[in-house]
C-alpha cells in the first residue's frame, strides 16, 4: 500500500512519469486515442482536430504566458501568420512536410518582432503592446489582397505526404493529432532543460534571474519565439483542416479564448493545457447537443445558443478563477493522488 | 426488425441543411428568411410532402461567420447526411464554393452573387433571383430613365460593406456605368456593422453624386439615409432585396421616402396567386406575426428546391447530383408571382434576369418600373 511518493535521486525528481502505472495508463490511452477515427463520425473528427490544433495553440501561449510569464494578447495574430503562411506556400505547391514548419518559423519571427517590446514592458503594458499585434496583422490580412485573398478569403489545397492524401478529417485525425503529441513532448522535455529553467525564472522574479546569470531579454524573446512557432504551427494546422481561412477565422475573441483555455486548465502546465483546449472546444458542442434536444420544445433555443456559448464561457472562467486557480490539471492531480494513496495519505 | 422498421421510417424522410443569420451581422433580414424557409417547408410537408416523403430540416444559426458555416457545413455532410443545403451570405457560399463541388451538394444560398452564375466554375451553386449585378444594372438602368438633365451624365456612389456580399456586384456595376454614360464619381465602403456613415456622406456630398446604391442590409441603409438628412443632402438613394423592403420605412420612418430598392420578390400581402398559401398557412399558425418581402423569399426558395427534389425523386435520383440535375430542368418555373419564373440550365445557373424597382411613398411599398437585362454571356459569372 502506498502512502506517498519518495524520491531518491535527482534523475527520479526529474522523471517525466513518478510510477511506471503512468506510463502505462498514456499508452492505453494513446492507443484508443488512435482507433477513435475507426467509429467516429466524420464531423466529431472535424472536432477532434480542432481540438487538437487547440492543444498546440494552448501550448504554445501556455510558454510564453503561464511559463515565462508574459501577457499576450497577439496569439490570434500569431495563428493567422501561421495559416496565411501556410495559404501562401501550398498555394505554391509547397508540400505539407515544407510548409507547416515554415510557416511555425515565419510565425515565430513575427512573434520575435512583436516581442521586442517585452524588453521594457511588462503586465497590462505588454498586453496592449500584443493587442497592437493583433491589429497590425488582422488589417493586413484584409488588405494585402493578393496574398490573403481579403475579406472574401482564400482556400488552402489538402496536405499531402508523397502518395498519402489528406484530403478528410479522418486522415487528417493522423496528422494533427500526431503532430500535437509531438509538440506536448518537446514542451514536456524544455522544461527539463536549462532554458527552460530560465522561462520559469524571469516568470518568477526576473530581477531575481539576471542576478542568476539568465539573459532576460534574449530568453523572453527565445520565449516568444518558441511559444509563436507552436501557435504558428497550429495555424498552419488549421488552415489545411479548414480549406478556408478568412480573417474572421481569426478575431481577438479567439485569442481570448486562448488565454481562457490555460486559465482554465492550469497556467504554467502542460496537461493544463491540453485539459483546457479540449474542455473549451467540447464546450460548445455540449451546449450545442443541449439547446438542440430543447429546442423540440423550446424552438427558440436556436436563437439563444451563440449568447449563451459566450455566457457559459465567461462564467466558467470566473467560476475556475475564485474556486480552482490552478485549473484542471491541478483538479486532476489532486483527484489521482487521491485515490492514488487511498486510505492513508499524508 | 426494429432495425428495418427504423430504416424503413428514415427512408421516407429527406434531409436538406438550413444555414441561417439568426444572431450576426445581417440578422435584421435573416430572421425573416430563416422563417419563411421553415414555414415552407411545413407548409410542404402538410401538403403532400415530396412525393408523400416528409422533409426535414437541419437547420444552424451561424451568425454570419465564414469558420462557424464551414463547421456546420462538415456537420451536415458528415453527420447529418443531408441531400442539399439551404444557405445564407455571399462570404460563406463563396468560401464553400470549391468543398460542396468535392462533395457534389447541390448549395442553394440566399446570395445572389452573380459569381455563382457560372456552372463551369460552381455547377452545385443555385439561387432564386436575378443576381446582385443584376439588380445594380436594373437600378442603374432605372437612374438613367429618372435622369432628366440632358445636359449632363447623372453621376452615381456605391455604398458597400466591406465584406464579400458588398462587394459582389462592385465591378459589374463599374462596367455598366462605363458602358452606359452614367458617370460613377465616389465609392465608399462602409464596416459590417457600424451606428455611422457621416464621414463617408462627407466625401460623397463633395463628388457631388446624385444617386447613391447602398449595398448592405436595412440597417444600415436606414443609417446612412438617416445621416444622410441630418446633412441636408439631395442625394436619391437606392438599395438591394436586402437592403429594402418592408422593413425600411418601418426602422427608418418618413427618412424613408423616396428611397428606391430592388425587389425581386412581392412584398407580403400582394395580390398574386401564389400569396394566398402564405397568408392561409399565416392565419393558421401565427396570425399575430409580421412578414415582409424578404419572408415571401425564403418561401420561393422551398418552392424551387422541393419542385427538384420532386423531380429528382421521381426519376429514382434522390442524390446531390440527382438535385442538381432536376434543378437545371426547370424551365420558366411559375412562382404564382411571387417571384419571376425561374430556369436554370447546365451552362447558365441565372435563375431570371427580370426585376421590378420599388419606391417608399406615404410608407408604402410602390412599383416604379421593371427591367430585364439581356442574358450576355460575358455576364456570365460577372
Amino acid at each position: 500500500m502506498r502512502c506517498g511518493e519518495f524520491h531518491t535521486s535527482y534523475a527520479a525528481d526529474m522523471a517525466i512519469f513518478d510510477t511506471r502505472r503512468g506510463r502505462h495508463a498514456l499508452a492505453v490511452f494513446l492507443v484508443a486515442l488512435f482507433t477513435v477515427p475507426f467509429f467516429a463520425t466524420s464531423y466529431w473528427l472535424d472536432v477532434l482536430n480542432r481540438a487538437a490544433i487547440a492543444v498546440i495553440a494552448a501550448m504554445g501561449l501556455n510558454i510564453l504566458t503561464g511559463f515565462t510569464g508574459q501577457i499576450s494578447l497577439g496569439n490570434a495574430a500569431f495563428l493567422a501568420v501561421g495559416a496565411y503562411a501556410t495559404a501562401f506556400l501550398a498555394g505554391h505547391g509547397v508540400p505539407f512536410l515544407v510548409a507547416c514548419p515554415l510557416s511555425g518559423l515565419i510565425a515565430a519571427i513575427a512573434g520575435m518582432v512583436f516581442g521586442i517590446p517585452s524588453l521594457r514592458l511588462k503586465g497590462l503594458y505588454l498586453a496592449m503592446a500584443t493587442l497592437a499585434a493583433h491589429f497590425i496583422v488582422e488589417f493586413t490580412a484584409v488588405h494585402w489582397e493578393s496574398v490573403t485573398g481579403g475579406v472574401a478569403g482564400i482556400s488552402i489545397p489538402s496536405p499531402s505526404i508523397g502518395p498519402l492524401h489528406f484530403g478528410d478529417d479522418r486522415r487528417l485525425f493522423f496528422l494533427i493529432v500526431p503532430a500535437a503529441i509531438a509538440h506536448l513532448w518537446f514542451a514536456k522535455n524544455l522544461f527539463r532543460t536549462r532554458v527552460g529553467k530560465a522561462f520559469v525564472a524571469i516568470r518568477d522574479q526576473d530581477i531575481s534571474a539576471e542576478v542568476m546569470g539568465v539573459t532576460v531579454f534574449r530568453h523572453k524573446l527565445l520565449s516568444f519565439a518558441v511559444s509563436s512557432f507552436y501557435v504558428g504551427v497550429a495555424g498552419s494546422l488549421l488552415a489545411y483542416q479548414a480549406r478556408i481561412i478568412s480573417p474572421e477565422n481569426f478575431p481577438l475573441a479567439l485569442a481570448i479564448d486562448y488565454l481562457g483555455m490555460i486559465i482554465i486548465g492550469g497556467l504554467g502546465s502542460v496537461l493544463g493545457s491540453v485539459l483546457g483546449a479540449v474542455f473549451l472546444t467540447l464546450l460548445p458542442e455540449f451546449l450545442r447537443i443541449l439547446t438542440g434536444a430543447l429546442s423540440g420544445s423550446y424552438p427558440q433555443l436556436i436563437q439563444l445558443f451563440t449568447p449563451l456559448k459566450l455566457g457559459v464561457f465567461g462564467l466558467t472562467i470566473v467560476l475556475f478563477l475564485v474556486f480552482e486557480p490552478d485549473g484542471l490539471a491541478d483538479l486532476w492531480r489532486r483527484t489521482r493522488n487521491w485515490f492514488r494513496l487511498y486510505p492513508f495519505s499524508y | 426488425m426494429h432495425l428495418i422498421l427504423i430504416a424503413a421510417l428514415l427512408a421516407q424522410e429527406i434531409k436538406v441543411g438550413g444555414i441561417f443569420d439568426l444572431t450576426g451581422i445581417t440578422s435584421d433580414v435573416g430572421k425573416s428568411f430563416a422563417q419563411g424557409v421553415r414555414d415552407g417547408v411545413s407548409w410542404t410537408n402538410d401538403n403532400g410532402g415530396i412525393n408523400g416523403k416528409k422533409i426535414k430540416l437541419v437547420d444552424v444559426d451561424y451568425g454570419y461567420k465564414i469558420p462557424e458555416a464551414v463547421a456546420a457545413y462538415k456537420r451536415m455532410t458528415g453527420d447529418d447526411h443531408v441531400i442539399m443545403i439551404n444557405g445564407w451570405g455571399t462570404g460563406d457560399t463563396e468560401g464553400l464554393k470549391a468543398q460542396v463541388n468535392a462533395d457534389k451538394v447541390p448549395y442553394i444560398s440566399a446570395s445572389f452573387s452573380g459569381h455563382l452564375t457560372d456552372p463551369t466554375k460552381t455547377p452545385y451553386n443555385f439561387f432564386v433571383a436575378p443576381s446582385y449585378s443584376d439588380q445594380l444594372r436594373a437600378w442603374l438602368s432605372w437612374v438613367k430613365d429618372d435622369w432628366k438633365d440632358k445636359s449632363r451624365a447623372p453621376k452615381v456612389a456605391f455604398f458597400y460593406g466591406d465584406n464579400a456580399y458588398g462587394k459582389s456586384p462592385i465591378e459589374a456595376g463599374r462596367r455598366f456605368c462605363k458602358e452606359n454614360g452614367i458617370e460613377l464619381t465616389d465609392e465608399e465602403i462602409v464596416p459590417g456593422a457600424f451606428q455611422d456613415a457621416t464621414s463617408q456622406l462627407l466625401n460623397m456630398k463633395q463628388k457631388g453624386a446624385d444617386y447613391a446604391y447602398i449595398n448592405v442590409t436595412t440597417t444600415g441603409v436606414s443609417t446612412i439615409i438617416r445621416d444622410a438628412r441630418k446633412l441636408g443632402l439631395a442625394t436619391k438613394f437606392g438599395s438591394n432585396p436586402y437592403g429594402f423592403g418592408e422593413a425600411l420605412p418601418a426602422v427608418a420612418k418618413d427618412v424613408a421616402e423616396g428611397v428606391t430598392g430592388v425587389m425581386p420578390d412581392v412584398p407580403w400581402g400582394e395580390n398574386v396567386p401564389g400569396m394566398k398559401k402564405l397568408e392561409e398557412f399565416h392565419k393558421k399558425n401565427h396570425p399575430g406575426d409580421a412578414h415582409d418581402t424578404i419572408y415571401v423569399r425564403g418561401w420561393t426558395y422551398v418552392l424551387v428546391w422541393s419542385e427538384a427534389l420532386k423531380r429528382a425523386d421521381k426519376s429514382g435520383q434522390l442524390t446531390g447530383d440527382g438535385v442538381k440535375a432536376a434543378l437545371e430542368t426547370l424551365k420558366d418555373f411559375d412562382l404564382g408571382g411571387l417571384a419571376q419564373p425561374v430556369t436554370y440550365t447546365p451552362t447558365d445557373h441565372r435563375p431570371a434576369t427580370r426585376t421590378a424597382i420599388y419606391m417608399v411613398k406615404g410608407g408604402k411599398l410602390v412599383k416604379q418600373a421593371e427591367y430585364d437585362m439581356p442574358r450576355k454571356p460575358e455576364w456570365l459569372g460577372l
